[in-house]
């Protein structure tokens, strides 16, 4: 009787484990319309979860920071998890304008490639590198200058697939502008059909005037004791623990809490550093500048040769090839050890003047810490031996 | 005959001390192999698995060298059963043991369960903000949307372990496949041609004007979070709709149309809803006067299930979790700013295993040390 038992309670046990593996289910779900005007929870049937309206990445710690004056019909959206925030325009017959802003840190991708995507959303054909200036009109966003692409196309065009609303005559249009700012891509679209977007075009263009740009607590990047996601764990696309050479600047702060210290030249003006810098210095002479940026983030970030290579291109330098790099890094001693130090002269693709980049790439830890002195060549050449010092003071 | 001998195999004593034995060098060599491994690696391969493999340099073949924490779990587990079931009988003299053993088999099982059933997540609110659903801290899924409704969106969330296995996902709710022709668990994305990278080669969404990606090895430190990415095809009757590039790197939603309706399409961090929701009212982070160290933090919510009218203000604090229909609300964590709060969320069906194991093998030792002092002591007064 034992042994029966025994010898059941074996079988069913040795079953239990089996019978639990896997759980490759994929699952299906109605959500209501998020509305976040109403943030309170929809009225979803049980069986139906509801999707609640997704925080403003703008009221996110560490998140880059913005203000906007909202014109007159414009109702706020769910953000998404990419976007900073999402409007609502009337537009005709009961359509709508879709607006966001989305900033993306490195994900550039250069204004060429750019607009030939929103083009391809719209059903056009894509342009050269030498048609681009002729296709956009100056705008102001905020303080800046940017350029507004105004794009219509029948989206269907594009093999069926199609991100655009249309209208009855089947053409959807696009006001897009992208604006660099700092190490950031700024994304402002405003996205409908033809009619409907015409109808918003100044109001587009003049909320795009009120924009005020904002710097962000980068202390508060992320809590220094969250929980499993991790201190890199910033929303995507600004989390990622070894991101390859992008558009711009290295992307990805330290982790909350780990700044080092160090010693700032008395001639520096410290300014408030983007969501992706440590910090940030200026120094001038006359009306020229230069800009001083520390960052750091996980992993070695593409390696050394596609940091220098990145930073070549900022200066519009051709890039290197290994034996190349060789002979453009020299070693610097640091406190944490020899570090990789550049000093390459270009130009400024904005000004075309001429420019020169200092940068030192130290590993460390598991991390690789970028110093980086930019900007007009003479003030460059004048800090340099201040930077170098700055770089050799931090204490980690 | 065989069943005799497997009982009195399973029964053995020399078993217990074996897989006791084994089960200290699994421990020991487990705890090592978080260094290179990170924990969560080092979890699945040597705890959560039926054995542990090495591989040799350069090669495809896997060795089992050491019996998994499942394994070894699992023959612990048969041997207790068995060698109660062969040495015991069910005799009030013995109930103390039975407790006992009942205790530790509970103990064994339940942790069984909760490593098969058991999920956590997190839950991020800022001060005004509601939600319903929680997120996994790892775990990605694809979800695709059907938002053409107006009134509500379908959602097919295909998990990341599906995407994996790289084969064609049907689902009864898509008018489409999905064919998932790469998925690399962590990745790295840039949008120019660069060495190590591969093109995406998509036609559709994000990466159609060039993007190029790469497998990266699973990220081991404890925190940082692998980044996936892949190359998908949605598959109609009549031939493809498109291949997309899918990525962690991408934060917004790609959207298509087919069949006349709109889809949209993000590899987002698996979602858990729930038929309520939470709203944040206040988040206190108190210290002790005069200084930073916390003394107390603590989250005031609004809890609100529309389906049963349930409205009431909830209090979590640190050691004062929210236990609600199944699911553990801990406070966790907080914003900088102390405008947010983060909470973990578990849901463990079987939370309830320990503490009655616990009991159990409490009440078997009480149990089994009275009735022996119980008869000294009437022995002693007869004397």
């Amino acid at each position: 009787m034992n042994q029966r038992l025994a010898g059941c309670a074996c079988a069913a046990l040795l079953a239990l484990p089996l019978a639990g593996c896997g759980n490759d289910d994929v699952k299906v779900y109605k959500v209501a319309k998020a509305d976040d005007s109403t943030p309170a929870p929809n009225a979803a049937p049980a069986a139906a979860p509801g999707e609640m309206g997704v925080p403003p990445a703008a009221a996110q710690p560490g998140g880059p920071q913005l203000k906007w004056t909202l014109p007159d019909g414009w109702t706020s959206k769910p953000a998404g998890e990419m976007r900073l925030a999402s409007f609502s325009a009337p537009g005709k017959n009961g359509n709508t304008v879709d607006i966001s802003i989305v900033p993306l840190p490195g994900m550039a991708g250069g204004d060429l490639n750019n607009v030939n995507r929103w083009r391809g959303q719209v059903g056009l054909d894509p342009i050269s590198e030498d048609d681009l200036p002729k296709q956009g009109q100056p705008v102001t966003v905020g303080d800046s200058q940017a350029v507004l692409y105004d794009l219509t196309g029948t989206p269907a065009a594009t093999g069926g697939m199609s991100s655009i609303a249309t209208g009855a005559d089947g053409k959807g249009r696009i006001l897009a502008v992208g604006l660099h700012r700092e190490d950031m891509m700024w994304f402002f679209k405003a996205t409908g059909d033809d009619d409907s977007v015409g109808l918003q075009k100044d109001n587009f263009i003049s909320f795009l005037k009120s924009l005020q740009f904002a710097a962000p607590d980068a202390s508060a990047a992320l809590p220094a004791d969250h929980p499993p996601i991790g201190a890199d764990a910033a929303t995507p696309p600004m989390a990622g623990q070894s991101l390859p050479p992008m558009g711009g600047d290295a992307p990805a702060a330290a982790p909350a809490g780990s700044l080092p210290t160090w010693t700032v030249p008395t001639a520096w003006t410290s300014e408030a550093p983007s969501a992706m810098l440590l910090a940030r210095f200026t120094a001038t002479e006359n009306a020229a500048k230069a800009d001083i940026t520390v960052s750091s983030f996980p992993g070695d970030v593409g390696g050394l040769l596609a940091n220098v290579n990145r930073w070549r291109r900022q200066i519009s330098l051709p890039p290197l090839d290994d034996a190349g790099l060789a002979a453009a890094v020299t070693s610097l001693t640091t406190s944490a050890g020899p570090a990789s130090e550049v000093d390459i002269a270009g130009t400024d693709p904005k000004t075309g003047q001429p420019a020169q980049l200092v940068g030192v790439i130290l590993p460390l830890n598991g991390q690789t810490w970028f110093y980086k002195l930019l900007g007009d060549a003479t003030v460059v050449g004048h800090q340099k031996a201040d930077f170098l010092q700055f770089v050799q003071s931090v204490k980690y | 005959m065989f069943l005799e001998r497997l009982i009195k195999f399973f029964a053995s004593l020399r078993l217990t001390v074996v897989c006791l034995g084994f089960g200290m060098l699994l421990i020991f060599t487990g705890t090592l192999a978080q260094v290179p491994l990170g924990l969560y690696q080092a979890q699945n391969e040597f705890f959560r698995s039926f054995f542990v493999y090495w591989q040799p340099t350069h090669s495809a073949w896997k060795i089992p060298v050491l019996p998994g924490g499942y394994l070894l779990g699992g023959v612990l587990l048969l041997n207790l059963v068995a060698a109660h079931s062969e040495r015991f009988s069910l005799s009030r003299k013995k109930a103390g043991i039975w407790m006992i053993h009942f205790g530790l088999i509970l103990l064994l099982l339940g942790q069984l369960l909760t490593d098969m059933l058991a999920h956590e997540s997190s839950l991020h609110l800022r001060v005004g903000e509601a939600r319903n659903y929680s997120e996994a801290d790892r775990a990605f899924e694809l979800a695709i949307t059907d938002v053409t409704d107006k009134d509500a969106d379908k959602v097919v969330a295909i998990p990341e372990r599906l995407l994996l296995k790289q084969g064609t996902v049907n689902n009864s709710q898509l008018p489409f496949a999905v064919r998932v022709d790469k998925f690399y668990a962590n990745s790295a994305v840039t949008n120019q041609a660069a060495a190590g990278y591969e093109a995406a080669g998509v036609n559709a969404g994000f990466g159609a004007t060039g993007i190029w990606l790469k497998s990266e090895p699973k990220e081991t430190d404890m925190d940082l979070r692998d980044l996936p990415s892949g190359i998908i095809d949605i598959v109609t009757p009549s031939g493809s709709a498109g291949s997309f590039m899918i990525s962690a790197y991408f934060g917004a939603a790609q959207q298509f149309t087919t069949g006349g309706r709109t889809y949209t399409m993000m590899l987002r961090m698996e979602r858990f809803y729930m038929p309520y929701s939470l709203r944040l009212l206040e988040f206190k982070h108190d210290v002790y006067k005069g200084t930073d160290v916390p003394k107390n933090f603590s989250s005031r919510l609004v809890l609100d299930r529309p389906q049963t009218g349930e409205h009431r203000d909830v209090l979590i604090y640190m050691n004062n979790p929210l236990r609600y229909d199944g699911v553990t609300f801990y406070q966790a964590s907080f914003d900088q700013d102390d405008g947010g709060t983060i909470l973990q969320v578990v849901h463990n069906p079987s939370w309830i295993t320990p503490y009655l194991a616990c009991f159990l093998v409490g009440a078997g030792l009480i149990t089994q040390f009275l009735s022996h002092l119980i008869p000294f002591l009437k022995r002693k007064r007869t004397l």
